[in-house]
């Protein structure tokens, strides 16, 4: 025992260092390592910045859209249509999920103005394939540092991978032995026992084409929808399940209105492929999920078959993205949903079908634009944002709109931008593009140093296309400043005006 | 299961506690038993090979010994077979395998293609080696073959050194795990410090270090020749930091429990020769390869020309022992090369040591900066990933001189990297622990402090496995 003294006396003493270096690191390091590895969080700071009061959480289901779809707007834009008086935030980052959306709402203040929190509830989210997806590793490892403890024992869980880290193989088994472990129960007797034995089957059997042949690439749809669909959500052990019970935990104690917008999966398509047994296991989830969670006084919108096979991006993979009557259609019923608590300002909205000639991006918030990884907090000159291009990014932010969605007989297009170049670019190019089923693309460009030669400061350039004669023929117009160049462009506030 | 992983920061304390706890007598089972634990974080199944290597070698040694002067060395024979198989089995056939399919093809002889793709069993070349130093020592008369079962699996299996060394003698090991170990606070502490600091330069430095390297060598062909050479730089002190950051947590391990295991590294690039230089680096290995290969051959007491054909044996054995891949047989036949070019021109030119100071210290510098850039060079050969890849960036290095290109080394690398050299040097022929007994108390602990604070904010969040456990 006496010689353990020293030992005790030792540990006490490294106790006390590690508090002192948790104030050093917190003020000097933790913010930096914060915009290091959990930028993520500066989606919560900003919405919390903005004083929304309602905040809409979400994955890609809510910022994806489709190439012909005139409005690109996300679904928590569409529902802030209802509401116009309400200030709207969204948090939405892609392949997320409910451990994710928890502890990013968990990190916002407790003094926030957030009053009525919307959650996607995806139904994929409590399969297999996604709980051990290998996107867990980097979404976890994005988390360590926003958890509750101090910011030096966080610092140490990132180092020491105090987080669930797996490699993608380990994930692969994981899976795996789930679908070869869970039992499927139904309620009339059926051949298959589990989502191996059940996947295996359709692989061999197939979609027939009508002459009996198997058709591989529908095979192929059908056997991810069963990987995808072919579980039962077990409350007891579904870790999607004590995420979402945290977030209505978390609701109580912050007293938010807690609303959970289950999506819409293609049930259809799932009837048409698969069968009828599939969209028992599905429909007998969703009766769990809402059940549970209405009588844990969550409003939850049921919106599974709130969108048809036709307003389903992607076809040959299972996912909740919608074309825009689909994203119209969930916000709809949200929106409706939110009565309960926000009757007096609910308004009737109707998308009329008049057609827009202007449009404007100041690169900040979420944007319906492409190219958006080209976005960048270096340089704005409105805003937070600019969109940088150059350097192994060629494309600036991409204005994509469908000729369908614009007024008839447009002759021009002027094109307004923010320019910052540190030198002067000799092959980047502003450049509209136009595309379509049955044209040959055509690409129409003027170099940006005849626009603009001015450097090392912002400078508004301008330049007028004429658009083609064949113009209508076309499908899809994009508007872009292309930059193979090692030189670097930052553009601001594009501003497009179609004229007559 | 990892050193540097919240795992073994339980593990550790743990298994040390109870080692303490425990009496004497049940503490080899209790080591076995932490041993198999740690191991089977890995790949659980894999622990029955080891277990077939130690039945092996047991049984073997036994034999052995009771065998007179033919069977004796039968029994030796069959024993380094055995061994040798499970090891040509796991890491070598698919090699071989490989290179007789691309020579059935040039001569045109029929050769039934069957590859394994067997996973690596972690750390399987060192104890292999562990096992057949303990059947090669006993067979010599220089060791006693183990009667007690448990102690000898203990001997190949002891947790700290188990999976990357480093490859201890039974006279130092077995003899140890037999000793009763008493409490000492001076070991406990001792042991702790070495922790620190081979968790400070695995993840402060290797592993902050490994992603600049990795960015060179996935793609050398867009990097000029001073990214390039950089990277190869970063790349030597990459490997060594954190080699022995690994080398340095075992033998602290070990140590906290009372077990002095050997040092495998004495600042290896302050090293003025080649020669010199594999004194100095993974020690337990080029000792292995000195006394049971090098020896054997004859040594030096042989004819030049024999001597020249020793060196470059031993020096291929040891690239191919690191990995089978061609690139690795050349890694070590131009270690081998350059060895035996230093030591003729040496013997050639039959230098004398000068007296004047200055022109020592001119000397040594020179000398040091030369091997140093000798082996960072042919470490080229160790890094890459195959035969092409060596080619691009030899001809990367030639060619792309003064091309732009994005090799951004952040200032805060640069800072660990001098703090280290630094600290190198600091520890020159001496050890961390050492080091801090001759330091007061308040130095001793701001550097712990500071040690502390580096690991914890600054050790990268990327995840870089120990380099020397895919051997």
């Amino acid at each position: 025992m006496k010689n353990m003294k020293p030992v005790i006396y030792k540990f006490a003493l490294v106790a006390i260092i590690l508090v002192v270096l948790n104030y050093i690191y917190k003020f000097t390091f933790f913010e930096n390592d914060i915009q290091a590895h959990s930028n993520i969080i500066n989606i919560v700071r900003n919405v919390v910045n903005e004083k929304a009061e309602v905040i809409y959480v979400g994955e890609s289901s809510n910022i994806s859209f489709r190439s012909d779809d005139i409005d690109k707007r996300p679904i928590s834009d569409f529902i802030h249509d209802y509401y116009p008086t309400k200030k709207f935030g969204s948090i939405t980052k892609e392949a997320t999920h409910a451990g994710i959306y928890y502890e990013l709402l968990r990190n916002i203040p407790e003094n926030a103005s957030a009053k009525t929190i919307i959650v996607t509830l995806n139904l994929r989210s409590f399969d297999a394939n996604w709980v051990y997806s290998n996107l867990e590793t980097p979404l976890q490892k994005s988390m360590v540092l926003l958890k509750k403890y101090p910011p030096l024992f966080n610092r140490f869980l990132l180092a020491f991978k105090g987080y669930d880290i797996k490699t993608d193989k380990e994930r692969e088994e994981q899976f795996k032995e789930k679908w070869k472990n869970d039992t499927l129960k139904f309620p009339t007797p059926f051949k298959y026992k589990n989502v191996i034995d059940w996947d295996n089957a359709m692989a061999k059997y197939g979609v027939r084409n009508a002459d009996g042949s198997i058709n591989r690439p529908l095979t192929d749809v059908a056997c991810q929808y069963i990987k995808t669909y072919a579980f039962q959500i077990d409350t007891i052990t579904n870790p999607r399940i004590k995420d979402f019970d945290k977030i209505v935990l978390l609701a109580q104690e912050r007293n938010w209105n807690l609303v959970f917008n289950l999506l819409g999966e293609n049930v259809e398509r799932a009837d048409s492929l698969v069968g009828k047994e599939l969209v028992y296991l599905i429909k007998q989830n969703r009766d769990l999920l809402v059940k549970r969670y209405h009588k844990n006084k969550v409003r939850v919108v049921d919106n599974l078959e709130a969108v048809g096979n036709s307003e389903y991006i992607d076809k040959n993979w299972t996912t909740e993205h919608y074309a825009e009557q689909g994203r119209k259609a969930i916000a709809k019923n949200v929106a409706e949903c939110l009565k309960e608590i926000y009757s007096k300002d609910y308004v009737k909205v109707s998308y009329n079908n008049t057609k827009p000639d202007n449009f404007f991006i100041n690169c900040d918030g979420n944007t319906p634009w492409g190219q958006t990884q080209s976005l960048t907090s270096e340089k704005s000159f409105s805003g937070e944002k600019s969109s940088k291009t150059g350097n192994k990014q060629d494309y600036s932010i991409t204005f994509e709109y469908p000729i369908k969605g614009l007024p008839d007989s447009l002759k021009q297009v002027s094109i307004d931008m923010q320019l910052f170049q540190n030198s002067i670019n000799t092959d980047a190019k502003l450049t509209i593009e136009i595309s379509g089923k049955d044209i040959e693309p055509k690409w129409y460009g003027i170099l940006v140093k005849e626009l603009s030669t001015t450097t090392n400061k912002w400078n508004k350039a301008n330049y007028v296309f004429t658009l083609p004669q064949n113009f209508y023929q076309a499908n899809l117009i994009k508007v872009y400043v292309y930059n193979p160049t090692p030189s670097v462009i930052y553009i601001d506030d594009l501003n497009i005006k179609f004229k007559r | 299961m990892l050193f540097n992983s919240l795992e073994f920061l339980l593990f550790f304390p743990i298994v040390t506690l109870l080692f303490y706890a425990l009496p004497h007598k049940y503490r080899w089972m209790h080591l076995l038993a932490a041993s198999c634990v740690f191991y089977m974080f890995f790949i659980p199944q894999y622990i029955f090979i080891l277990f077939a290597t130690i039945i092996i070698d047991y049984v073997a040694a036994i034999w052995i010994e009771k065998a007179v002067e033919r069977r004796k060395k039968a029994y030796l024979i069959i024993s380094i077979i055995s061994t040798c198989l499970v090891l040509f089995i796991f890491k070598y056939y698919d090699f071989f395998n490989d290179n007789m399919l691309i020579l059935s093809h040039k001569f045109g002889f029929y050769y039934p293609e069957k590859a394994i793709h067997f996973i690596l069993p972690i750390g399987l070349s060192f104890h292999t080696f562990q096992s057949l130093s303990y059947v090669i020592e006993v067979y010599k008369g220089k060791q006693k073959a183990e009667r007690h079962f448990g102690i000898y699996s203990l001997y190949v299996m002891f947790y700290p050194q188990l999976v990357t060394g480093p490859i201890e003698r039974p006279q130092n090991l077995l003899v140890q795990l037999r000793e009763e170990k008493k409490f000492s606070y001076s070991n406990i502490s001792q042991g702790f410090r070495l922790i620190l600091f081979g968790l400070f330069i695995k993840m402060v430095i290797a592993d902050n270090i490994a992603g600049y390297v990795d960015q060179i060598y996935e793609n050398p062909i867009i990097y000029n020749s001073l990214s390039i050479i950089t990277g190869l730089f970063f790349y030597s002190f990459q490997i060594y930091c954190d080699f022995l950051g690994y080398s340095t947590i075992a033998v602290g391990t070990a140590l906290a429990m009372g077990y002095r295991l050997m040092d495998n590294f004495k600042n290896p690039y302050m090293s003025k020769s080649i020669g010199e230089f594999w004194q100095r680096w993974h020690i337990s290995l080029s000792t292995w390869f000195r006394d049971y290969v090098y020896f054997s051959l004859g040594g030096n007491k042989v004819k030049i020309q024999r001597w020249m054909v020793n060196i470059l044996i031993v020096f291929i054995l040891s690239g191919l022992w690191h990995g089978a891949n061609w690139t690795f047989i050349l890694w070590g036949f131009a270690h081998g090369l350059v060895y035996i070019t230093e030591r003729l021109i040496t013997r050639i030119l039959k230098l004398k040591k000068s007296e004047n100071k200055v022109l020592v210290l001119v000397s040594n510098t020179f000398h040091i900066i030369k091997t140093f850039i000798m082996v960072s060079f042919i470490w080229i050969l160790f890094r890459a990933t195959d035969l092409h890849q060596i080619k691009i960036i030899c001809k990367s290095i030639i060619h792309n001189i003064g091309i732009a290109d994005d090799f951004k080394v952040e200032p805060k690398i640069w800072l660990l990297f001098g703090l280290f050299i630094l600290i190198d040097r600091l520890l020159y022929n001496t050890r961390f622990d050492v080091w801090c007994n001759n330091c007061n108390e308040a130095v001793r602990w701001t550097v712990y402090s500071v040690m502390i604070f580096l690991i914890i904010a600054f050790s990268s969040v990327n995840n870089f496995p120990f380099i020397y456990f895919q051997f």
